[in-house]
């Protein structure tokens, strides 16, 4: 079910997920489509998600903004001034590199592969913050088997950093590790089935990155029988029109259905974007969320030698990184 | 020293590796039903893609994508056998090269054909038919009666039928392959020919016609129940005429018309994925149905190329594949749903997302019409057998026709 409309004031809003915004012009939506976004928004009952430019918003834009309770999205140390002081618990900061100090209680932290590596100690310190942080790796496509062993290094190591913080008593927020620990079932990005986003042109898309696509024609192929054809799923005026929406659910995804990898992002662009199929995921997108569930398994384990820690969860053993490698057991 | 394989290891066709060269895309004929939207005269594969395709298959023996214990060698078009020297040097190299390597498939391989038969009878590929005896299949495609077949299997430009060209090579066709087996495929104008063309097609001496219905949307109000009469008139004369004792004809199947299983039969129907197809450029596709030329609304879905080889993430929507996921819900309940089939391509190229997973129903009707006249056949029959106390016998003899897996 529908839960979320996400608005993309800008062309220019921060990027917030796996894709890059190549967007380079300010394009902002017009305040009446913004007006009849958040009309759509009431009326099906989404909650509002807006996502920032790295600019000031014209005066007028403010209280528009407002008129609705609402979640911001911004890059880091750009808090939006709409005049009003009620932020958010689930309000986001956007980094592309690790930030001296985060003011919202969401920070996502966008980083490659490699930078990732290079900055793990630094991201260490972000644990004790008490903010929840979420790790997104920006070139998943690029991910080889070779850098496997590095990714479970990495990953235990701050495995050590964040029981630390559960021995004193803390409860660190990590989306890569401790997310898993808390699960009992999938909790993915569901684009397109619990959020739809609002692209400033006044069209939906899955998501933003869909929008970034489409404007600079990456995979012009949503659907081909209107030469014209885009990757929108409707609009403003005729509301959504999702082509093959079950595709977008987890029982259509055959070796989604049946994972636990419960913390996995299951990125349906990447999906697209590697394998051609909304409803197939790629090989390294499986890998890396499998490392990071047996890395869970292993800081629930060590949690629980200290203490009793949900009980109620349990993260089997597994031998396998890609259930596409066991799907005739599967 | 290696070990020779020994050259009567049986042929274990059923676990068999299906890969596909498309060698030319130039054909004699312009059939009127015909897939190959791109079909051109240019696109002939040179020898040197056809030779680094088939060290990257045969290097990668161990690889999962491989590991099947035979292979089948198919040479399609266009007509393949416009290159027929291409591919006997292709076949040459194969097998001096799965010798040589002391391959798991030498000796247990398939060379096979499809063909409109117009060239069958020249030298050059009668030499190679001689050649490779032991390891070919050969069919010939033959819509029927003059009539029938005139319809649609024209020359190029000239349009005039090539009924006659082809059937004056059935006779060598079928004195080398006596158990040859033709492929009849069936549009909307073509159904009132059913009946006298599979006749006429046993009346040459071919004692198994598959035949199909296009999966594409081509069918008029009205189409199904024209077939379902044809069908029936079929039913009687196989059986009237006694033809069901050694012929076979692929329409009806005592498998097909019952509801299925959502868990127990879930195994998606064609074999894309599964298959490993080259075109002239070296473009590696899923099956042949997913290249350019045989796409009407989508690009081609290419897994790789023979330099680089096959992108794994490419394949993995079709290795994951199942009947449920892909099927509309009216499929899911169908009280007739078995042997009720689709094609992968076809199924991509009318979805209306960037997909596989979004089963084409064009067929619905005709199928539903197959299973009322494929029941009228085997209740017709078996009470024939059982009046003439002939039932047991032909239990215990009956050819089993399983439906055609492509
Ligand atoms: S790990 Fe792979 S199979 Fe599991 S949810 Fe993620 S994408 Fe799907
Ligand atoms: S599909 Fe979801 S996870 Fe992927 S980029 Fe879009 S919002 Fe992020
Ligand atoms: S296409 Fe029609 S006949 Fe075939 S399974 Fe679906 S509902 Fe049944």
């Amino acid at each position: 079910m529908l839960q979320y409309l996400v608005i993309i004031l800008d062309d220019t809003s921060v990027a917030y997920c796996h894709a890059d915004n190549p967007l380079e012009e300010r394009n902002l939506m017009p305040l009446e489509t913004l007006k009849k976004g958040i009309l759509f928004g009431m009326k099906q009952n989404l909650m509002i998600q807006y996502v920032f430019p790295d600019y000031a918003l014209p005066e007028e834009y403010a209280s528009i903004i407002e008129s609705i309770d609402n979640v911001k999205i911004y890059p880091i140390g750009k808090k939006p001034d709409t005049g009003l002081n009620d932020e958010s618990e689930a309000d986001v900061e956007v980094a592309m590199d690790i930030p001296e100090n985060v003011d919202a209680q969401n920070l996502v932290l966008r980083l490659s592969f490699s930078e990732m590596l290079k900055q793990k100690d630094e991201i260490v310190k972000l644990f004790a913050q008490g903010k929840r942080i979420n790790l997104c790796i920006t070139d998943v496509e690029q991910f080889a088997d070779e850098q496997i062993e590095a990714y479970k290094q990495v990953l235990n190591e701050w495995n050590t950093a964040l029981l630390d913080l559960y021995k004193q008593g803390q409860s660190p927020q990590f989306n890569l590790l401790t997310d898993r620990m808390m699960l009992e079932k999938m909790h993915n990005c569901e684009a397109g089935v619990s959020n739809i986003t609002l692209a400033p042109n006044g069209k939906f898309y899955l998501c933003p990155a869909f929008y970034y696509d489409e404007r600079m024609q990456v995979f012009n192929q949503m659907n081909h029988h209107q030469p014209s054809s885009d990757n929108s799923v409707g609009d403003l005026e005729k509301g959504l029109d999702i082509p093959n929406p079950q595709l977008l659910k987890l029982n259509y995804a055959p070796l989604c259905r049946k994972c636990d990898a419960y913390q996995c992002r299951r990125c349906l662009w990447l999906n697209r974007k590697l394998t051609w199929d909304l409803n197939t995921p790629s090989h390294q997108q499986c890998v890396m969320a499998h490392i990071e569930r047996n890395a869970s398994r292993d800081l629930l384990n060590d949690i629980r030698k200290v203490g009793e820690f949900m009980p109620e969860i349990n993260i089997k053993e597994i031998d396998y990184l890609d259930p596409f490698d066991v799907r005739k057991e599967f | 020293m290696t070990k020779i394989k020994d050259s009567n290891e049986p042929w274990k066709g059923g676990m068999a590796k299906n890969i596909t060269f498309i060698v030319t895309k130039d054909c004699q004929l312009a059939c009127k039903y015909c897939y190959l939207v791109g079909k051109n005269v240019k696109e002939r594969m040179p020898w040197e893609v056809a030779k680094t395709f088939i060290d990257y298959v045969l290097d990668h023996e161990t690889d999962p994508d491989f590991a099947y214990e035979s292979v089948v060698w198919d040479f399609i078009g266009g007509e393949p056998f416009l290159e027929i020297e291409l591919i006997d040097k292709i076949c040459d190299y194969i097998k001096t090269e799965l010798f040589r390597r002391n391959h798991h498939w030498f000796n247990s391989y398939r060379f096979s054909f499809s063909t409109n038969g117009i060239n069958y009878h020249e030298k050059a590929v009668q030499d190679f038919i001689k050649k490779n005896r032991e390891h070919l299949s050969i069919g010939i495609t033959i819509d029927g009666t003059e009539k029938k077949h005139d319809l649609n299997r024209v020359y190029k430009i000239t349009e005039k039928g090539s009924y006659k060209d082809v059937v004056k090579n059935i006779p060598l066709w079928l004195e080398q392959f006596p158990f040859g087996g033709t492929k009849v495929t069936i549009s909307s104008a073509d159904i009132p020919y059913i009946t006298e063309s599979v006749l006429h097609l046993y009346g040459l001496g071919i004692h198994e016609v598959n035949i199909n219905v296009v999966f594409e949307d081509v069918w008029q109000e009205g189409d199904d129940l024209k077939f379902e009469e044809q069908l029936m008139q079929l039913a009687d004369a196989i059986i009237d005429g006694g033809y069901y004792q050694d012929y076979s004809c692929s329409f009806f199947s005592e498998l097909i018309g019952k509801p299925m299983d959502p868990e127990r039969d879930n195994q998606n129907w064609c074999g894309a994925g599964k298959m490993l197809s080259v075109d002239a450029a070296g473009n590696l596709y899923p099956c042949t149905r997913f290249a350019q030329y045989s796409l009407r609304d989508k690009d081609a879905w290419i897994i790789g190329n023979i330099k680089d080889g096959i992108d794994k993430n490419k394949i993995r929507s079709f290795l994951t594949l199942d009947r449920v996921t892909q099927s509309p819900q009216k499929c899911l309940e169908c009280e007739v749903a078995s042997g009720c089939a689709w094609c992968q391509g076809e199924n991509y190229d009318a979805a209306q997302t960037h997909t596989v997973f979004q089963r084409a129903t064009a067929i619905c009707l005709m199928h539903k019409a197959r299973v009322r006249a494929n029941n009228y056949y085997w209740n017709k029959l078996y009470r024939k057998l059982e009046l003439e106390d002939l039932r047991e016998q032909y239990e215990a003899n009956k050819r089993e026709v399983k439906p055609e897996i492509c």
